[in-house]
């Protein structure tokens, strides 16, 4: 008789306080909420946003500040320099001179169309980028993967997708590293992002590689001169306004 | 007869109840998120594209690693066909943060060590697929089940009909148990006297995995049969197939339980579940009946046995013809080697992943929530990695106490910033100690670059040609110490051009150029260089007695490759959430520390220590075409072994020493610079060449003395200068060529140069 009692009284006490289930009965744990953005910015490993957040960064390193990432510090602002060593020049017993070697010929013949990695000489594989390259002239025209990824990060950032816009750019850079019109690109994704410092950065590096492309200098110098508008650095700005004057 | 009745109430009212309350426990957990899923990691994808710098051999490598099927002509998802230089193969798609990249059947053809030619199979050229990337880890609590979720139309053909088949014919009539095999199952029980033969339907099955313990008693068997039919009654067969075929469990991974048939197939086969063969189906279901006893990887003969028994058991039943069957009894068992899938196959890289991760992430959303996390990781530079460090231990094991020394390797894309293979541990395999991230060790002469760096900042007192004193010093410290730093060779030379004493790693010009520049000059210059760990100004610090991890290393040595530009390092491109939505980007950032001119002028400096320098032997192996520039160290008495070098596109740091900080038989180029020469051997990269900044100015100059010299004299040579700093020009030397001859002979200098 006592032993009907059990789970009568078991009953009772499941249909009183287990219509809703006990977590700890459940082997698996229901992990709940799906992850999201907006979810959980928390100081202590929360998720961030996805946007880029970075520590004002730009502005604290000790670049060369002025209008260009070229600065030339000419000794004592003479033009004709005076000789490296004021001493009588005697080599050392054990100097030997300098050995000549194929240091970076190919720097002096600097190609005027780009020379990066992924254009094999022996097959050109060009697709015409005529109408599709998003207005290009005549010498800034690319050839296939990576006019293919420029026109699909336009189309994203078109359709507002920055992330998507800046990560397909970003594939592109991997596939043409060398190529400064796809650091342009960027730099313009990084401006609609409202990434001032970044855009600017990201123009610097692609200036370095833009020797002998004077449309795309310019273009590089009038984003940098948005970029500083908007760092609030106006001369800086002007400064960069005049460089693009000067590279047309 | 009134209690009795009284009795029955009560027991109905029970029954009643826990029905109720086994009703809502099936409910809430069917109906909620069923699982949770541990993150995973993925390595790069592979991207094909004309003019890509690929070998057909690592193309097929990575191919393999995905689980492709050879086969004689490609003709559905995951498989490939091999023709000479071509490769006929059908992607498998995949769901990336740009975007979804469709399965495609592609056509690539090789040419020497690129590829050619990128088209579909009917012909047209296509600009740029990438492939599916390879799963290289997972980020798993201590003990949890693993699986990869799979829907009821991503199963291969026969599964679902074997599954029936074999464990539960009556699966479509049934309400969830089935009153044939349980009579059977008590007949044979009672007769036999134990609890021994299962009536089990799948529903069952499913309801024991998924709710209840693995207890054996008649309670819990009612309790399952209950919530079974319960479980029936809410949900049609559908639902309950797909919860059955991720629920299963298939086998177990060190601590890791491998669940489900999505998770069991990669496991298994290393192939998506929608790929499988017929044989490779029947050897999945077969092992449902006991995966530890019919495990294929440890009891291989029991397990094609019991393949074969289902693939009978098809036959009968007609799912399968005689002719098929046979075909699949001839096939082998197809198992991988083990451990491709577990985290303990690249353990340095993973463990830098994590490290990243959890600075945004809790540990529950990295285990439970099943983010894809994709990473710049490239098994192919890797393997090459591991091989380079093996190789050469196997080449130097005649080296006595070459035995206790361990070993470190960080490789990154210096125009990116990203981590593309890592080396924690002289065993790559072993997940422990990650010298790589943890080891800090003096870095010696690895340091000189940021000491020659901060001179050539100023052009008006220092050029590469300027004349240093490479004489003995000694200086007094703040604490009375006298430092006097000498030479490897323990001799002076004389005096030297600035780029030599860079070149020959010469201890005594260095110091005397670093004292010069000043300490904490040099010390800024290695912060700008990104190294954030602070130093003390003391001048032993000229020499490299302060201590970096080889990732704080390649950091350093990352924005000298990179043209003075700085980014962070950076193992991790982006997440996603299970579902496939983008969650998180972990952006390119740079940001410019150096003029490149002055960037420019060391990198000239450091080709030269890999030309005429203590690098010149790597030119033993490598040709002299490939321009390279690096920088060996070595610590006090051998201690450390270092070389930090980069080319275009590849920059690596080694590192060589004991963990007990004991003398090794290496320096820096007899040891790390070996390996690092292997590896750059194997990896094949592209030759360094910074495009020269508007401000830099190649001038002539005499060999012997510096001064500005004329292209046609005896003598003279090429040297970059940051324009206004170069030596005025030379006179030209009278009587040495005529005049027509000239323009070629300056065109014959110029290319020599």
């Amino acid at each position: 008789m006592n032993k009907w009692l059990i789970p009568a009284v078991t009953a009772v006490a499941l249909l009183s306080g287990c219509s809703t289930v006990q977590r700890g009965s459940i082997p698996v744990v229901d992990s709940g909420t799906a992850v999201s953005n907006s979810e959980r910015i928390s100081a202590n490993g929360g998720f961030r946003q996805t946007t880029v957040k970075r520590p004002a960064q730009a502005q604290t390193q000790a670049i060369p500040q002025g209008d260009t990432g070229v600065v030339v510090m000419v000794p004592g602002g003479a033009a004709a320099s005076a000789p490296i060593s004021t001493s009588p020049i005697v080599p050392g017993p054990a100097s030997g001179g300098i050995t000549p070697g194929p240091y970076n010929p190919s720097a002096v013949e600097s190609a005027p169309i780009s020379s990066g990695s992924y254009s094999m000489p022996s097959t050109p594989s060009g697709i015409p980028s005529a109408s599709s390259g998003g207005g290009l002239s005549a010498d800034e025209q690319l050839d296939g993967p990576v006019l293919a990824l420029l026109t699909t990060a336009q189309q994203q950032q078109a359709g507002g997708d920055l992330n998507g816009a800046s990560s397909s750019l970003e594939r592109a850079q991997r596939v043409a590293p060398r190529e400064p019109q796809v650091l342009y690109r960027l730099a313009q994704v990084r401006m609609a992002q409202g990434d001032a410092p970044q855009a600017e950065q990201t123009a610097r590096r692609a200036l370095t590689m833009a020797n002998g492309r004077p449309d795309l200098q310019a273009s590089l110098w009038e984003l940098i001169a948005q970029a500083r508008e908007k760092q609030g650095d106006s001369a800086g700005a002007t400064q960069a306004r005049q460089k693009a004057k000067v590279s047309l | 007869m009134g209690w009795a009745l009284k009795l029955s109430l009560v027991g109905l009212v029970v029954l009643a109840g826990f029905a109720v309350y086994l009703d809502a426990v099936v409910q809430e957990k069917f109906s909620g998120k069923r699982w949770t899923i541990p993150a995973k990691v993925y390595a790069r994808p592979l991207e094909l594209f004309v003019g890509q710098k690929l070998s057909k051999d690592d193309f097929l490598t990575e191919l393999d690693a995905l689980g492709y099927r050879r086969e004689a002509v490609s003709n559905g998802p995951g498989a490939a066909a091999v023709n000479g230089n071509t490769v006929d193969l059908n992607t498998r798609g995949f769901q990336f943060y740009e975007g979804l990249e469709k399965p495609q059947p592609v056509r690539v053809r090789f040419s020497g060590d690129y590829v050619a030619e990128l088209s579909a199979t009917n012909g047209s050229k296509l600009s740029v697929v990438r492939l599916e990337p390879l799963m290289i880890g997972g980020i798993y609590p201590k003990n949890l089940e693993d699986r990869i979720l799979i829907k009821l139309d991503q199963v291969p053909p026969y599964l679902l009909e074997t599954l029936v088949a074999v464990e539960d014919r009556d699966f479509y009539s049934h309400w969830g148990v089935s009153p044939k095999s349980i009579a059977r199952a008590v007949w044979v029980n009672t007769s036999g006297g134990k609890m021994t033969q299962g009536g089990s339907t799948l529903t069952q099955q499913l309801v024991k995995n998924f709710y209840l313990t693995n207890e054996r008693s008649l309670t819990r068997k009612l309790t399952e049969a209950m919530m079974a039919m319960l479980l029936e009654l809410h949900y049609d067969k559908k639902e309950i197939l797909e919860a059955y075929l991720n629920e299963v469990f298939v086998g177990q991974d060190g601590q890791r339980a491998v669940h489900g048939f999505g998770l069991a197939s990669q496991f298994f086969f290393a192939q998506p579940l929608s790929e499988l063969k017929l044989h490779q189906v029947a050897l999945l279901v077969g092992m449902v009946k006991g995966p530890s006893y019919y495990n294929p990887r440890r009891n291989p003969e029991r397990a094609l046995e019991r393949r074969n028994l289902v693939l009978d058991v098809l036959e009968q039943q007609g799912v399968a013809s005689a002719e098929q069957v046979a075909a699949a009894k001839k096939m082998p068992l197809g198992v991988t080697t083990r451990g491709k899938l577990a985290d303990s196959s690249f353990p340095g890289f993973i463990d830098l992943v994590k490290r990243q991760l959890r600075e945004d992430y809790r540990d529950e959303d990295l285990t439970e929530e099943g983010l894809r996390i994709f990473t710049s990781f490239d098994p192919i530079l890797q393997m090459k990695a591991e091989a380079s460090v093996n190789d050469t231990f196997k080449r130097l094991s005649g080296r006595k106490g070459s035995d206790d020394v361990e070993a470190a390797m960080v490789v990154t894309n210096p125009e990116t910033g990203e981590v593309q293979a890592m080396i924690g541990s002289r065993q790559a395999s072993f997940a422990g100690f990650n010298r790589a991230l943890d080891a800090v060790r003096p870095i010696g002469s690895l340091i000189k670059p940021a000491v020659y760096l901060t001179a050539l900042e100023k052009p008006s007192q220092y050029t590469l040609t300027s004349w240093l004193s490479d004489e003995p010093l000694s200086i007094k410290g703040a604490d009375g110490q006298v430092w006097k730093p000498q030479n490897y060779d323990r001799r002076s030379h004389g005096t030297v051009f600035l780029y030599q004493g860079l070149a020959h790693s010469y201890n005594l010009s260095t110091s005397r150029l670093g004292l010069a520049v000043g300490v904490p000059n040099v010390l800024k210059t290695l912060g700008r260089l990104g190294v954030t760990r602070e130093f003390p100004a003391f001048p032993s610090m000229l020499l490299g007695a302060g201590g970096m991890t080889p990732i704080e290393v390649a950091t350093m040595y990352q924005t000298l490759a990179n043209g003075g530009f700085n980014t962070p390092m950076r193992g991790i491109r982006s997440v996603l959430t299970a579902d496939g939505e983008p969650l998180k980007r972990y952006p390119f950032q740079i940001e410019q520390r150096f003029d490149p001119a002055s960037i420019y002028l060391i990198q000239n400096a450091m080709q030269r220590v890999m030309r005429e320098g203590t690098g010149s032997s790597v030119y033993n192996v490598l040709p002299r075409t490939l321009t390279l520039a690096g920088k060996t160290g070595t610590s006090n008495d051998s201690r450390d072994s270092w070389f930090a070098g980069f080319s275009q596109d590849l920059l690596a740091v080694v590192w060589l020493g004991r963990d007990d900080n004991g003398k090794t038989p290496f320096t820096g180029a007899t040891g790390a610079l070996q390996v690092w020469t292997s590896f750059m051997r194997k990896a094949d990269p592209l030759p360094l060449d910074m495009p020269q900044p508007d401000n830099v100015v190649q001038a002539w100059v005499d060999s012997r003395t510096g001064q500005g010299s004329d292209a046609n004299c005896p003598g003279a040579v090429q040297m970059p200068y940051i324009r206004g700093s170069e030596p005025p020009p030379g006179a030209s030397c009278a009587g040495e060529s005529p005049a027509s001859g000239e323009s070629v002979m300056d065109w014959v200098k110029g290319w020599m140069n």
